[in-house]
């Protein structure tokens, strides 16, 4: 699955300056890749993009492979007129179905799957809206800031459940904590601000799995280069 | 609800009758100008039952005028909100029809159908109609992006989904919107049958202005607002009721 960003401009509408200016990226592969950056940086832009929510800029956007790319926010509601499980139950394909339980538990929302969303926590709604999109048929799946308020130890374990679970598949996760993605992504995109060159630092991280070790020295350095990227 | 809404009425009924009252005494004017109680008392006697019978009329056609309102306005929404132009089309028509009193299309609308049933529940939808239009187009064109995006993104979005969307999460305003309207229903049969229709109790009202019998007026007025309050409580509690039954978990 590489995914390739080349000389990539772009200037919202009555933007006073340009939010991406000779960008380039490349993603090597499927895994769970991160993309960080500073707010205001266009983290949600480029996600747009790849996404094809945003058209209209020069450059391109290969995607080998990549047949059809997702993107979740942490904002995101489930409609009302249903509990939490009736509405998984009805999105979710065939071949998702099978899944359903297997991620309620490891998100931790079996208690919660009976209520409607609105009854549910910040933390146990982002949880519910991410599971329904892991439910789905994609290529590429980027989370934007998908586990916001959910605590540490939960989020550790729903992001190496779904390394473990979707080894085929792309993620590229939008978060700004620092020692999450360098530990558990594999690359990390570094989007930094318009006055710097290149705008794109790729920085190789730690991608832990749950069968192996964390290694404190290679996290330390990753951690390092993002910061220093950034 | 009910309570609440009949005392506002009575408070505001009695208190217009009061200053009426108030008016003849501090000025001598005489029972053929503003009618003394007793007579207001005899009057409303004679004429509770035939002018009840002439409300419960005209509130039979404000429901009905109500109803195809809300269906027409919920219809032309729906439409209004798949393109951009044909929603801000829909609406400013809808703004500028609207800016014309009815009363000065109503004689239109008797020549053309007469002062029958038709009439009286043309002029009544369409009083309520534009306001009503207005309101669901604002609430159909309006994404819920958080809720809609999932929908979009996956494919899954159809118009009837969206619909199902857009009136769920605003089925508050909707219901309030219903609710206001519903009096505008009410107006709009009474000011067509006050013009030119041959029932109802705008009619009634009109034979006692020829008559100028101002006592007959304030029974009529006194049967509207017990009407109408009914009608407007009716409503909001099968909106108070559609909205827990949503909401229940």
């Amino acid at each position: 699955m590489p995914l390739e960003g080349r000389h990539i401009c772009f200037r919202y509408p009555n933007a006073a300056g340009e939010m991406f200016s000779d960008l380039n990226f490349r993603l090597s592969g499927p895994g769970f890749h991160a993309l960080f950056g500073p707010s205001g940086v266009g983290k949600t832009t480029l996600a747009k993009m790849l996404t094809g929510a945003i058209r209209g800029f020069d450059g391109e956007i290969a995607a080998n492979g990549v047949r059809r790319v997702l993107y979740t926010y942490n904002l995101e509601r489930l409609p009302g007129w249903s509990n939490v499980r009736a509405h998984f139950e009805e999105i979710a394909p065939s071949a998702g179905r099978r899944r359903v339980d297997e991620l309620i538990e490891t998100f931790g929302i079996e208690a919660n799957v009976a209520s409607r969303f609105h009854r549910l926590s910040l933390g146990q709604q982002n949880r519910a809206n991410l599971i329904r999109y892991l439910l789905q048929d994609f290529d590429l799946l980027i989370m934007d800031e998908s586990l916001a308020n959910v605590d540490e130890l939960t989020r550790e374990k729903i992001i190496l459940k779904i390394k473990a679970m979707f080894p085929e598949r792309g993620f590229l996760y939008i978060s700004h904590n620092v020692a999450e993605v360098a530990k558990f992504c594999s690359q990390v995109l570094v989007l930094r601000s318009q006055s710097k060159t290149p705008q794109v630092v790729s920085v190789q991280g730690q991608d832990h799995r749950e069968d192996a070790a964390p290694d404190p020295s290679r996290l330390e350095r990753a951690m390092l280069e993002i910061v220093h990227a950034a | 609800m009910l309570h609440r809404r009949i005392t506002q009425f009575f408070m505001i009924y009695f208190l217009g009758v009061g200053l009426l009252l108030a008016l003849k005494y501090v000025l001598s004017l005489s029972d053929y100008v503003i009618p003394s109680p007793g007579e207001i008392w005899r009057t409303s006697r004679t004429y509770a039952g035939p002018y009840l019978l002439a409300v419960l009329n005209t509130l039979a056609v404000a429901v009905l005028g109500h109803i195809v309102s809300i269906c027409l306005a919920t219809a032309v929404a729906i439409i209004g909100r798949l393109t951009a132009w044909v929603g801000s089309f829909i609406r400013t028509a809808a703004f500028n029809i609207q800016a014309y009193p009815i009363v000065a299309v109503a004689p239109i609308i008797f020549i053309l159908l007469g002062d029958g049933l038709a009439s009286r529940l043309l002029i009544a939808a369409m009083i309520c109609y534009f306001p009503l239009l207005l309101s669901f187009i604002g609430v159909f064109s309006e994404p819920v992006r958080e809720i809609e995006h999932f929908y979009e993104s996956t494919g899954r979005m159809t118009w009837r989904l969206q619909v199902k969307i857009r009136a769920f999460e605003n089925v508050h305003k909707l219901t309030t919107v219903i609710v206001g309207s519903a009096t505008m229903a009410m107006v709009g049969t009474i000011v067509a049958e006050f013009i030119a229709a041959t029932a109802g109790i705008g009619y009634s009202i009109r034979v006692a202005l020829y008559q100028s019998d101002l006592a007959k007026i304030l029974v009529a007025l006194f049967l509207i607002g017990i009407g109408t309050s009914l009608y407007l409580v009716s409503l909001e509690w099968v909106g108070n009721a559609l909205q827990a039954r949503l909401k229940r978990i």
